[in-house]
């Protein structure tokens, strides 16, 4: 008796087996890259795996707990939010001393975007906060200096696209309050956002940003509705 | 465990960056998680190693969680099932190296997951008992082991390809009841 014998019947009765056989883990690589490629696009497989999987999930209860041996929180906290030279490009505090102390112009040069105004005092912008809003997968980032001078944000998209009859909105998340609109904003340009005194009572240090892709216009309601395509926290420089 | 209102407002807490929640999340899950990897990978070391690749993961994923609608814990699990999945994949001799992008549970909401949850296990249970002995422990053995059809073959003594029909046949069968 081989697996060719087998009387699965319709097609899509192999699918079924074939995604139950994906979702248990019993596929060769090959094989699994395939499946999993072809559930991504055809939703009759994705709603198979979305049965079996919460089907199946019904077992998880007999993983037993197992305490997990110290010291791997720390290694992956140093490794997510590490020091300057484990925390990746946005998270490096050298790289961004660096651009402040005068490397501008190579800097800046480098990601295309002029980040900075050559007007600003470097001692003064030592004390500015920055915040790098990226999310993965996203391949929306953008980069936000507040200027404490003018209590206003500069915000220069690095990378992302228009979206047709869509809008990328910009929120100010401060401690555990609800997000607050700064407004819409462009993905092409350099744009300069006064804070309203409503965001600026909270804003500083881990004041988080967030980009939500909206409806055209922004948000109706004042709440983010779409899905958030970059966020970043304000840190000190 | 904690009750999964706790663990989902832990990790949208994790999708805004809140790394004390992060800390708190890996408080309250991780005898789960490492429970999961250990009983896949069977060698303590490997199982610590993948666990620290599955919290890297989930906190650079806890947004897809939030857009998603899923049981928290169950996506928590199936993040380390499935790492713990491709460490194996990829150590198997006939493995060919392919990058396997890591599939959760990035879905469209399910209104009905709390309602349907609580009978779900019950569900599983009766329909796998439906099966002859041999096939439900093939299937819970592929679920929870991470058994490939060759170590199936192996433990449960037949031929690979009979085993391949047996468990085939047999997860049609379940998904039978499962969908009735």
């Amino acid at each position: 008796m081989s697996d060719e014998n087998i009387s699965t019947g319709s097609s899509s009765e192999e699918d079924h087996v074939l995604v139950a056989e994906y979702v248990l883990g019993l596929l060769a690589p090959a094989e699994h890259a395939e499946v999993g490629a072809r559930i991504a696009i055809e939703p009759s497989l994705m709603a198979e795996q979305r049965l079996w999987r919460l089907r199946l999930a019904a077992l998880d209860r007999e993983f037993a707990d197992v305490p997990a041996p110290a010291g791997v929180l720390g290694r992956v906290e140093t490794r997510l939010f590490g020091r300057s030279e484990a925390g990746g490009f946005w998270n490096s505090l050298a790289l961004w001393r660096s651009i402040a102390a005068g490397g501008v112009a190579v800097a800046a040069i480098a990601i295309g975007f002029n980040v900075l105004t050559p007007r600003v005092d470097p001692k003064l912008f030592a004390e500015q906060l920055v915040a790098a809003l990226q999310e993965e997968g996203s391949g929306v980032s953008f980069v936000a200096l507040y200027d404490p001078t003018t209590a206003s944000v500069r915000l220069t998209a690095l990378s992302g696209a228009e979206v047709p009859d869509k809008d990328y909105e910009l929120w100010a998340i401060e401690g555990g309050s609800a997000p607050i609109s700064m407004g819409v904003i462009p993905v092409t340009s350099r744009i300069d956002i006064k804070i309203t005194p409503q965001v600026l009572a909270g804003f500083g240090e881990g004041t988080v940003l967030a980009v939500t892709l909206e409806q055209k216009g922004g948000s109706p309601t004042g709440a983010p509705q779409g899905p958030i395509v970059a966020k970043g926290a304000a840190t000190l420089i | 465990m904690d009750g999964p209102a706790e663990i989902t407002e832990l990790l949208s807490r994790c999708a805004l960056r809140d790394r004390q929640a992060f800390g708190e999340l890996y408080r309250r899950t991780s005898a789960k998680l490492f429970g999961v990897t250990l009983r896949i990978l069977r060698d303590r070391s490997e199982a610590e190693e993948a666990l620290q690749e599955v919290y890297v993961k989930i906190w650079q994923r806890a947004d897809r969680f939030v857009a998603g609608g899923y049981s928290p814990i169950s996506w928590l699990v199936a993040v380390a099932r499935n790492h713990s999945l491709d460490i194996l994949r990829a150590r198997r001799p006939q493995s060919e190296d392919i990058d396997v992008a890591l599939e959760v549970a990035d879905t469209a909401p399910d209104p009905e997951r709390a309602a349907v949850e609580s009978g779900e296990r019950s569900r599983i249970e009766s329909c796998l008992s439906e099966l002859d002995t041999d096939k439900a422990d093939a299937v819970r053995g592929a679920y929870l082991d991470g058994y490939s059809y060759e170590e199936l073959a192996t433990r449960h003594s037949v031929p690979l390809n009979t085993m391949r029909t047996w468990l085939r046949r047999s997860l049609l069968k379940l998904r039978e009841c499962l969908s009735a």
